[in-house]
């Protein structure tokens, strides 16, 4: 087993048996199943648009929860110091923690399958839109994982680090309305900034580079930014 | 100074937090089996010294070498041989101690097929065999303190590393701590970092006495009968 091996099995089980990780899938689940049984009993469509765009509310939300404690708690119990000094590159201790991370948001919407099960059961669902919407919840998870651990790995404090990447996700969910105020080429700018912008396409079933592109980019950005962070020492 | 080679060599090493000094041009060096005690009151640059060695800080300024690696040049291989407990004893409380001594032996280069050995070996030497399956928050102070120094033996360093090592423990485990370091020269190098006299005379066989980040002596313990009086002139 590699380092990465050996630290992703560590964040593994921090991550699975953490209260946190199984709270915040609960309350995941729990909204989940109650607007989809909704949804489906009113509009009695087999599409999960709606649905798609209502887990993307809720991870915004609820990742910077998960992730405020990566650095942070490592941070204020010294144990980061341990990692440190160990003979292990920092790109090794960011990359576990971040695939542990994701890893948990994947099995959140893994038992969310159940809701394209029951429409294949019970209707003849389109199944693009449905892969782009996973897919694109997938690339939503890396983003928002990646950017909750570069706040976290900025701070001791948690609550810093979870209001920090709230705020920065609610900025980057609402930048295309800031394209309306800036002059060109500002406003395009704003606009390919904007999360909710690339999540849409993928829910309506169009696959372009330049969306995935958008999410891998920020993703590994902020990864790197993050691995430099706990480099500077 | 014997004929042993120098195991950590510090060369005109300087720290500076905001352009203020915390550590400032300190040469010095310890030689392989031997222990050295980091003497001075709070504040005066111990445990910044200690991280620079550990390669968890880099030097403003100067060099660190341990085992022959440069600490910013060579971290990997220089962090290979340290063995490091900081002050406030870090551990992973969710973890049983068997769990915990095995993930830093893996961290710290022990081969998969050998770490279960390694980490026989190390509780054996410090005296937590009997807590291995023990969740570490179950511990009391004085086991943690004995885990973390466990987890800083159990890849067989050249060098352990101990900031304040008996901080917050009771006689009887100071006294036990004492003679486990002093039981680790000769096979180890020790450097140990208090801010209590005798403490590192008792354990020590050479003192460095830093005041402000400044490096203002280094004596052999054996050849100072007087080291209190030493200190209070320097300090």
């Amino acid at each position: 087993m590699t380092l990465l091996g050996v630290l992703l099995r560590k964040e593994l089980h921090a991550a699975f048996t953490s209260p946190v990780a199984y709270a915040i899938g609960a309350v995941f689940l729990l909204v989940m199943g109650y607007t989809f049984s909704l949804t489906l009993f009113f509009t009695k469509v087999a599409n999960l648009t709606y649905i798609f765009h209502q887990m993307y509310v809720l991870l915004v939300l609820l990742t910077p929860v998960l992730t405020m404690r990566a650095f942070a708690e490592e941070r204020r119990t010294d144990t980061l110091e341990l990692l440190l000094t160990a003979p292990v590159p920092e790109i090794a201790i960011v990359g576990a923690k971040f695939l542990a991370s994701l890893a948990l948001i994947t099995a959140m919407l893994a038992a969310s399958i159940a809701y394209p099960v029951v429409l294949w059961l019970y209707g003849h669902p389109d199944w693009a839109p449905i892969y782009g919407g996973y897919l694109a919840l997938v690339l939503l998870s890396c983003l928002l994982v990646s950017v909750g651990m570069l706040t976290s790995s900025l701070t001791e404090n948690q609550v810093v680090a979870a209001a920090t990447s709230l705020g920065i996700f609610l900025m980057l969910w609402f930048a295309d309305s800031a394209a309306y105020l800036a002059p060109a080429p500002l406003d395009t700018l704003f606009i390919n900034l904007s999360l909710i912008g690339h999540f849409t396409t993928f829910v309506r079933g169009s696959l372009f580079l330049s969306d995935a592109g958008y999410y891998v980019t920020l993703s590994l950005f902020s990864l790197f930014v993050t691995t430099r962070a706990l480099a500077d020492r | 100074m014997s004929d042993r080679s120098p195991v950590i060599v510090a060369r005109r090493v300087t720290k500076l937090y905001g352009g203020v000094p915390a550590v400032r041009d300190v040469t010095l060096e310890v030689e392989q089996g031997e222990i050295l005690g980091l003497l001075g009151p709070n504040g005066s640059g111990k445990t910044t010294l200690l991280r620079m060695v550990t390669g968890y800080l880099s030097p403003s300024a100067g060099s660190l070498t341990v085992a022959g690696h440069d600490t910013v040049r060579e971290p990997m291989a220089a962090r290979r041989r340290i063995g490091y407990v900081p002050e406030s004893v870090p551990l992973y409380s969710h973890m049983r101690v068997r769990e915990f001594l095995s993930f830093m032996a893996r961290l710290r280069g022990v081969p998969r097929e050998a770490v279960a050995k390694a980490v026989a070996r190390a509780s054996e030497r410090v005296d937590v065999a009997d807590v291995l399956a023990t969740p570490i928050r179950a511990l009391s102070r004085g086991y943690r303190q004995r885990v973390a120094i466990a987890q800083a033996l159990v890849h067989n360093p050249d060098v352990v590393i101990l900031d304040e090592p008996t901080n917050g423990l009771d006689p009887r485990q100071i006294i036990e701590t004492r003679r486990l370091l002093r039981d680790l020269a000769g096979e180890h190098t020790v450097l140990i970092s208090s801010h209590i006299l005798g403490e590192v005379e008792k354990i020590a066989r050479r003192v460095a006495i830093l005041l402000r980040g400044e490096l203002l002596a280094v004596r052999s313990v054996a050849d100072t009968p007087d080291l209190e009086a030493l200190f209070l002139s320097l300090t």
